[in-house]
């Protein structure tokens, strides 16, 4: 019952979008003919699945597009089902959902093409990140943390997924500490490093702040007993919502701001009818109910670039990325 | 543990209702059909209902993938046995013993031991799961590399015991597992490895394409070869399907053990459901009073393999439910499926959502009573498939390869590697190269050197650990003993023989 109440919300608030949409759709009469692909480089499940199968839902319930989102999962490698998406046709039917791991993986030295080779459409959302360590490690503070890792370069095990997200920022964080240095281990992605810490086999790392929630705290806010990790700081621009007492690094006095954004590419030389046309449709979407409670669901930042913001956007983050993936790469 | 009774009941109730009943039930159906069919996995079967599952209520969702997840582990026992194609990638062992039953004429017996088996190992790793869920995902915390390198070993070890004839042949076809496992993304660095600059081998040789190519598809070459030869008729005997009173008492210890490895090694993240099987099959095969049957057509070696396969079920919802780690594959995408309904998994899911806990555990132990009930029921009708003459069963078997290696990921590569792992797998068996360890290298190669590197790169190149640690020690000794068990054994006999050709 509880769903079909939801469902009727939902359509509500369509129509009101439907309206505004409607303009915007008359001008590019001739997109979409037929049925959209979205190819998500990951299996199903993931966030990345989560957040393009949210879209998907948000933009059919609500008659933000006349023709279906289909979603595909190309597992495997990320760079496998981009490649697919970098070498389909540009005829505006093809798009594509990944996030800082392509640029990393360019910068990295493992791919060989980067987000120069799509064309941009949206940003949906962004999430950020906060370094961990066992509640019993003796560390309260970034700083305290830190200068061990100055004081003791190269002992402290720092948990990641070696070249990705998890390694590139633990690579921000000791840069902004002169002489400081982690040891990077394999771990592998959140679940994996919360296992780690837990068993006292790492002694720090990062996890997405969803995660922090999560793994930290009960249901009503408080500080979950249980738990035998606890986070330092946030990496995000602001403090996030539902950590109110965790500072940011910048707070901190500490040149480190990482979160991760959703992208939407196109393939090189699709249509401009077809790239704005769908970047209207995810941008209406975003504000829908069903998006807006996933994005405070998972304290996503509620993020949305397109166009030229978008394309400065990216290039400013490849600026500050480029040099610590290589980093990462060189390890 | 009144609690646990009261949310039990409450789980039930939710599976009672027709909805929930009807969903259990569906997705056990559904997923032992698919996991009879060889080529369809348990995986793919989740992955393509997990979006549709996004438009359900969330405990009618999870009630339906967990019946699936059940189903399709116990389905796999059917082909894996009457064919010699394992249905999914854990039911591997089965076919060592299950096959050479089926082909002395005793299919109904071999496929009512691993139903039996089946549903005992279903129910053992359901009350841990139900009972001691906490206590036993921080256990698993513990385990770190090393402690994972030298349990993988222990299981490398069977590469020598499960070798028919030729141990130098069982060594290479194992080694040749392992080297086939090598391409991909190296596991210390992120970088790309014997790709061959084809870039879809980024992704690496991926475990379902290979094991349908070596297992189902070089099957089917080689029925295709003999399909002008007369099968020979093995009557079935119709008795063996209902297994009696006293196989439950001779066997009862066997599925007490191999269901306790299985739900411990369901536990283990990342430590699937393949791997509890091999562990169980050498264990028993190494305490057995007949070892020499085991590959031969044991029931002990099929008792063994299906009661641990699915009691790897259980044990991995154990660290999903009491911390939100997911335990296997098919886990992970479970987790997404919670997600989406706003249900965040982790150690306080028993604290906001016990229903939809309640409701896992429930739905699990419904799903194997159901999966009894069903497939005791069809095992008559189903043993006929070994008649179906081959002509008409392998168009469609080869059909289900394609889609399976094909669907898991979307990628048309997957089929390619399929279709030359059916030659490279056929050309191995006519030359005499057990298939057995090819596949054992080939699964427990890539796992076992992640976690030796990392835990290396922890160390700084130390290997102490595994002498000092006290599990990994332990495992490193089981490891030893299972390895030279045998070869003792072996001495044992001859120089009992020499002695009585003497006397």
């Amino acid at each position: 019952m509880r769903t079909k109440t939801k469902t009727t919300a939902l359509l509500c608030g369509a129509s009101v979008l439907a309206a505004g949409m409607a303009m915007a759709s008359a001008a590019q009469a001739d997109w979409p003919e037929r049925p959209i692909r979205v190819i998500v480089p990951f299996g199903p499940g993931g966030t990345s699945d989560q957040v393009t199968r949210t879209f998907q839902i948000a933009i059919q319930e609500n008659d933000l597009l006349p023709q279906p989102i289909n979603v595909l999962n190309v597992g495997g490698h990320y760079s496998v089902g981009a490649r697919q998406v970098m070498e389909a046709e540009p005829d505006g039917y093809t798009f594509l959902t990944l996030h800082i791991a392509l640029m990393g993986g360019e910068a990295g030295g493992m791919l060989d093409f980067g987000y120069r080779d799509f064309e941009p459409v949206a940003t949906t959302g962004q999430f950020c990140l906060t370094p961990v360590v066992r509640k019993d490690s003796g560390f309260d503070t970034v700083d305290d943390l830190l200068a061990k890792a100055a004081e003791e370069p190269d002992t402290l095990l720092f948990g990641a997924n070696l070249g990705a997200i998890n390694h590139m920022a633990g690579i921000m964080l000791q840069n902004s500490e002169p002489g400081a240095e982690f040891r990077f281990v394999q771990i592998g992605g959140g679940a994996e490093n919360f296992t780690a810490l837990t068993g006292a086999q790492t002694n720090v790392s990062v996890l997405s702040a969803a995660e922090v929630i999560n793994f930290t705290k009960l249901p009503d806010g408080s500080d979950n007993p249980e738990a035998q990790i606890k986070p330092l700081a946030y990496t995000g621009p602001e403090r996030n919502a539902k950590l109110p007492d965790l500072p940011t690094l910048t707070e901190l006095g500490r040149d480190v701001e990482f979160c991760v954004d959703s992208w939407w590419f196109a393939p090189k030389g699709t249509p401009a009818e077809a790239i704005e046309g769908f970047a209207a449709a995810l941008e209406a979407a975003a504000e829908t109910d069903a998006i807006q409670t996933f994005y405070a669901d998972r304290t996503f930042g509620p993020v949305f670039l397109k166009g030229d913001e978008l394309q400065a956007n990216l290039d400013e983050t490849w600026e500050r990325i480029e040099p610590v993936a290589k980093q990462a790469g060189q390890q | 543990m009144e609690g646990v009774l009261t949310g039990l009941m409450g789980g039930l109730a939710i599976v009672f209702t027709p909805m929930g009943f009807f969903y259990v039930a569906l997705g056990t159906i559904l997923g032992i059909s698919v996991g009879a069919i060889p080529g369809l996995s348990g995986a793919m079967l989740i992955a393509l209902t997990l979006p549709l599952t996004y438009y359900m209520p969330a405990t009618d969702a999870i009630v339906l993938l967990i019946g699936m997840y059940v189903g399709s582990i116990t389905g796999g026992l059917i082909t894996a046995t009457l064919l010699r194609m394992p249905g999914t990638p854990s039911n591997v062992m089965t076919t060592f013993d299950g096959y050479p039953m089926a082909r002395a004429g005793k299919p109904g017996r071999a496929l009512g031991l691993g139903i039996a088996a089946s549903f005992a190992g279903g129910i053992i790793s359901w009350w841990f799961l139900l009972l001691l869920a906490k206590p036993l995902s921080i256990w698993a915390t513990r385990f770190g590399p090393f402690e994972y390198f030298t349990l993988i070993l222990m299981a490398m070890v069977l590469i020598a015991s499960v070798s028919q004839g030729s141990l130098v042949k069982g060594l290479i076809a194992g080694l040749l597992g392992m080297l086939v496992s090598m391409p991909g993304i190296d596991p210390s660095s992120g970088m790309p490895r014997l790709t061959f600059d084809q870039h879809q081998m980024t992704s690496g040789l991926k475990l379902l394409p290979v094991l349908i190519g070596v297992f189902a598809v070089s099957q089917i070459i080689s029925d295709v070869l003999d399909i002008g030869r007369k099968i020979e008729r093995v009557e079935s005997a119709k008795s063996g399907i209902m297994i009696k009173a006293r196989d439950w008492w001779r066997y009862g210890g066997n599925m007490l053990r191999s269901g306790l490895i299985g739900t411990l090694v369901g536990i283990l993240p990342g430590v699937g459901a393949s791997i509890g099987s091999v562990i169980a099959y050498t264990t028993a095969k190494n305490v057995s009073k007949t070892p020499e049957q085991f590959g031969k057509g044991s029931e002990e070696g099929i008792v063994a393999s299906e009661t641990a396969n699915n009691a790897t079920v259980g044990g991995a919802l154990i660290p999903l439910i009491a911390m939100g780690i997911p335990g296997s594959v098919i886990d992970a995408i479970l987790i997404g499926a919670l997600m989406i309904h706003s249900i965040q998994p982790g150690p306080t899911l028993f604290i906001t959502n016990p229903d939809v806990v309640y409701a896992m555990i429930a739905a699990c132990l419904i799903g194997n009573i159901i999966m009894l009930a069903v497939m005791t029921g069809s095992v008559n009708w189903v043993a006929k498939l070994a008649y179906i003459p081959r002509t008409y069963l392998l168009p469609i078997i080869i059909v289900c390869c394609v889609i399976g290696a094909f669907g898991l990921d979307n990628v048309m590569f997957d089929v390619w590697v399929m279709l030359v792992f059916g030659v490279i797998g056929f050309l191995l068996e006519r030359a005499r190269y057990p298939l057995g360890p090819f596949v054992i290298g080939f699964v427990l190669a890539p796992l076992m050197e992640s976690k030796l590197r990392t835990g290396l790169m922890m160390t700084a190149g130390s290997i102490t650990p595994i002498f000092t640690r006290p599990i990994a020690a332990t495992f490193l000794v089981i490891a030893i003993v299972l390895l030279v068990w045998p070869l003792i054994g072996e001495w044992r006999r001859r120089r009992a023989e020499a002695a009585g050709v003497a006397g």
